[in-house]
């Protein structure tokens, strides 16, 4: 009976053989001004646009204690409080109306500047970009405006619990003192002047702590370079202070942090403590979180989303930073359910310390990340910018030209070793946002409960 | 001056496609070229089953992205089964007869013990009163089955081949018009990608039905849980009274409980026809090898007779909404007014209006409620949302600064509106947004997969790949007086329906403080 109806299925899709990716990253050319600026630079005239971004030396992290939120402050003003040659107000009809743009913004360990143009308004808008560097004029009323708004985010800053448990999770974990773990409050932005924004850009925006990417349709390398260094040939090189950050501490000892929120879902962050910048653990560790929690097929998404129809979010990565970095395994599920998907999520981690990955499992861990590796270079301008950005953050030179061998080097060995090595889910930290009158079990269950007011 | 942008476009186009003088091999194969210097030469080709074909040859490094859309979405469902297109958009990663699957003809029986488990589950849950005895048994018996079924499972092997291909970027979604599926490759993969996709599509099989949907139920809570989707849910459900835009895309969490498997497989031999498809290659290939090659593994998908389209018109609403959602959150507003769609011209008009309201710092909203009054934390606009297919709304979205209220931005935000129904735009305002169009032309074509997107979604949905240029052509033709016509035809009060987001009042009445640090 089934013969009948298996005569009209389709043959097993048999694919043919599935050969490796021979890629090697474009170089692009790197230059250095008089005054320190590194520039890359990446001729593209597929179409008549231009596209730079700057890199500067700063970060969220380099805040003072007294004025969290001074980087974000001073740097989103860069463009939008004005320059010295360009009134704030004249400087968006121009971009506008040409369909171009200049956006500045800052992250934890950088701050950038963007610009696109067409071809055709390169000189014009080029003039803007450098003018936002080197010289803001940080406006008074566009300072009060910037803000009043950032006081605002501040004030709502819970209202999307999902971003709430991310952002209170890595506070816990670090410390709401360390530079690491602190978000800006009301009375950190409010006393801040004119004279610290000033004093901000004065203190860091410098050629020689600035790195440029450019790629897009300019005549050649020769030509692009004349534009820049008559644009900021003239910026003088100084001395950049930064403050010392003080080393991390984290509390080794299983604690769950806990928000009482009457939502729908409940939201789970787990963080462990993590690597370093530039430790070369990071290969079998990129492979090891692959397989757990970092690709479509891991385990995490196999047993707590697929099998267990527990979560539609889960996911596990790691963050590198200066110093300890943290493992991150987040999901959210119904608070009826909340201990079944914790409780998978912990035992997810102790298996994969339990025994070796099959090598078939490690093989496509490399594979998925070998043979994707080619999207990080999707178009000239990201070609060029993660050139640039694994120069600023100081990796070796051959750091992207190597990447590939370097990974295809772990073996299943290599994944149980930091496995053992970083994977101590009774230390982690847990972070709970949810409704507790309907949870299946106590908080307590997971370890000592330290509930947090929401603020 | 307006068209200027354009002309450099397509000269400086011409390297990233190949300057091909020979006549291109893809039109010996039946296919269109387009040879308007005006757009990117792509190459059009429909297989005798209807299946759509867009690609564009395009080279940077060895990628190709794929787009697949089908003109079915959430607005396409039959009463008490919203979220089915949704939901099957998730099965759609479960595999076919050969992949996913250790021996289907085995498998089949198994599954249908599964299916008819869990009907008598949900026929249990939906009684008036369930006998909690009875359904515990009953869901003992889905489980068990399930268990049984899944010794037949090759799990995940779907995904993991495309692991091991080294895809990027793979995904589906689902609106109220569409369902699309994404994923780039490297190029050299194009083959595997034909014989993966054409299997998926021709043979899908629905297994693990039961736990994808409580998955998708999470889906649906994560939702509940953001204030930004539930104020979108509640205008929409509001506005609409009759068509089924009304709908949430996600589903009701009551009909989710009883979709079953069966339904969802009916959708898909209903929708799910060569037909109903544009697929757009962008990348590093060759037209002639796709079209080839989508000859060999695409043309025997059967194609099949589509059903009616035709919904409930939603009729003249004839009177204000306002509803009042309590959240902790924030306070903030969406409002919506219903558009004509875009069988009428006024639609850019209302285009055009929206753009001079809200894009960018120069916008009025920005300039005067955000800067000037000092009211609105943001406030923005869209012209038409939340579908295409069929009319739908002109919507707005703001938030206020404390302390300023909802109601204070609202009437600034009519204040805003009511001016341009008195006095038109000025050419500078309209002249920008054209531009910003045109500059948007040209980046739109960096992105293989954005490009991709906007191609098959374009063709499938608005019935033309090249939609976005006539968009800027339509733009170009508008006058000032026109916005301020089209503004004082559909922003009337009995058009509107406003939803204020506001914090839940205490028990004893009274309201959440504007936050600290807040004084008046």
């Amino acid at each position: 009976m089934s013969l009948a109806i298996s005569a009209s299925w389709a043959v097993p899709p048999v694919l043919p053989k599935i050969g490796g990716i021979d890629f090697k990253p474009p170089q692009g050319s790197r230059y250095v001004l008089d005054n320190g600026m590194i520039v890359y630079l990446m001729k593209d005239n597929t179409l008549p646009v231009v596209h730079i971004t700057a890199i500067t030396k700063t970060g969220k992290i380099y805040d003072t204690k007294e004025k969290i939120g001074l980087g974000d402050l001073a740097v989103s003003l860069l463009k939008d409080g004005g320059t010295l040659k360009y009134k704030s107000d004249d400087m968006d009809k121009t971009l506008e109306f040409l369909g171009a743009s200049v956006e500045t913004s800052i992250a934890s360990e950088e701050a950038r500047a963007d610009m696109f143009s067409m071809k055709k308004d390169l000189d014009k808008v080029l003039d803007i970009f450098a003018s936002v560097l080197m010289e803001p004029a940080f406006e008074d009323d566009k300072t009060a405006l910037k803000k009043a708004e950032v006081l605002e985010l501040i004030r709502r800053r819970n209202d999307d619990p999902a971003r709430e448990a991310q952002r209170e999770a890595v506070r816990a974990f670090y410390g709401a003192d360390h530079p690491y773990g602190w978000r800006p409050e009301l009375s950190t932005i409010e006393p801040l002047t004119k004279d610290d924004l000033k004093a901000y850009h004065a203190n860091y925006y410098k050629p020689n702590n600035t790195i440029i990417a450019a790629a897009g349709d300019f005549g050649s390398d020769e030509e692009m370079l004349a534009k820049l260094k008559d644009k900021f040939g003239g910026w003088a090189k100084g001395e950049v202070k930064f403050p010392v950050i003080p080393p991390v501490k984290i509390d080794e000892t299983r604690k769950v942090y806990f928000i009482d929120k009457d939502i729908s879902q409940t939201f789970i962050v787990m963080l462990q403590k993590g690597v370093k910048r530039h430790d070369p653990v990071e290969f079998p560790l990129s492979i090891t979180n692959e397989i757990l929690g970092g690709g479509i097929s891991s385990r995490l998404t196999s047993e707590i989303r697929s099998r267990k129809g527990l979560a539609y979010t889960v996911y596990s990565y790691f963050a590198k930073k200066p110093d300890y970095g943290f493992i991150n395994a987040s999901c959210g599920t119904k608070p009826e359910t909340y201990s079944q998907a914790l409780s998978e999520l912990i035992r997810q981690f102790d298996l994969m310390k339990a025994e070796a990955a099959p090598d078939d499992e490690v093989k496509r861990a490399k594979d998925a990340i070998i043979n994707s590796f080619v999207f990080r270079f999707a178009t000239p301008f990201d070609l060029i910018s993660e050139r640039a950005l694994y120069e600023y953050y100081a990796y070796p030179s051959d750091y992207l030209d190597t990447y590939v061998d370097n990974l295809a080097k772990v073996d299943a060995g290599a994944v149980l070793d930091v496995s053992n090595k970083f994977f101590k889910p009774e230390n982690a930290q847990i972070f709970v946002i949810g409704n507790s009158k309907k949870f299946d079990k106590p908080l307590s269950t997971f370890g000592t409960v330290v509930e947090v007011k929401e603020d | 001056m307006k068209s200027a942008i354009l002309l450099p476009l397509v000269m400086m186009c011409a390297p990233i496609y190949g300057a091909e003088t020979a006549p291109a091999p893809a039109e010996s194969l039946g296919a269109t070229v387009e040879k308007d210097a005006k757009f990117p030469p792509v190459v059009s080709y429909t297989l005798k089953n209807g299946l759509r074909l867009l690609i564009l040859e395009k080279k940077f490094v060895p990628t190709v992205s794929f787009t697949t859309i089908f003109k079915v979405g959430n607005v396409d469902g039959t009463p008490g089964k919203t979220g089915l297109a949704h939901m099957f958009e998730h099965m759609a990663f479960k595999g076919t007869k050969t992949i996913n699957s250790a021996g289907f003809d085995k498998e089949k029986i198994l599954l249908e013990k599964v299916e008819d488990a869990a009907k008598a589950v949900i026929a249990e849950e939906s009684r008036q009163t369930p006998d909690p005895a009875k359904l515990e048994e009953l869901r003992k018996g889905l489980d068990a089955a399930e268990k049984e079924a899944d010794t037949l499972i090759v799990k995940d092997e779907y995904w993991k081949i495309y692991n091991e291909l080294g895809e990027s970027g793979m995904n589906a979604m689902t609106s109220t018009d569409y369902t699309g599926y994404v994923v780039s490759l490297p190029s050299n993969r194009l083959e595997a990608w034909m014989i993966i996709e054409s299997d998926r599509f021709k043979n899908a099989v629905l297994r693990e039905f039961y736990r994808e949907r409580d998955v998708v139920m999470e889906e649906r809570r994560m939702g509940e849980s953001d204030p930004n989707r539930l104020m979108w849910e509640t205008l929409f459900t509001n506005a609409f009274a009759a068509h089924p835009y009304h709908n949430p895309t996600i589903g009701w969490m009551d009909d989710l409980k009883r979709l079953t498997r069966t339904d969802a497989d009916q959708f898909y031999q209903t929708f799910y026809a060569p037909n109903n498809a544009t697929l757009a290659v962008v990348g590093d290939v060759k037209p002639e090898e796709v079209i080839k090659l989508a000859e060999k593994y695409f043309s025997a998908w059967e194609y099949r007779p589509l059903p009616e389209r035709t919904y409930t018109k939603e009729p003249p609403q004839k009177s204000e909404k306002i509803i009042n959602v309590f959240f902790k959150a924030k306070p903030a507003l969406r409002m919506g007014f219903h558009n004509p769609g875009y069988e009428n011209p006024d639609i850019y008009g209302l285009l055009m209006l929206s753009e001079i309201l809200s894009n960018g710092k120069t916008s009025r909203f920005y300039r005067d409620l955000v800067e000037g009054k000092q009211l609105a934390l943001y406030a923005s606009s869209g012209h038409s949302t939340p579908g295409d297919r069929y009319p739908s709304l002109f919507v707005i979205m703001a938030a206020p600064k404390a302390p300023h209220t909802v109601e204070e931005l609202e009437a600034a935000i009519m204040e805003e509106i009511d001016k341009l129904k008195k006095e038109p735009p000025t050419q500078w305002e309209m002249d920008k947004v054209i531009n910003n169009y045109e500059a948007g032309l040209v980046r739109q074509l960096e992105s293989n997969s954005g490009l991709g997107m906007s191609l098959a979604s374009n063709q499938q949905i608005l019935g033309d790949w090249k939609f976005d240029w006539k968009v800027t052509e339509e733009l170009r033709k508008l006058k000032p007086e026109d916005v301020s016509r089209v503004a004082a035809k559909y922003f009337t009060r009995d058009n509107k329906t406003t939803v204020f987001l506001r914090e839940p009042e205490a028990a004893d009445g009274t309201k959440a403080p504007a936050g600290p640090g807040v004084t008046k």
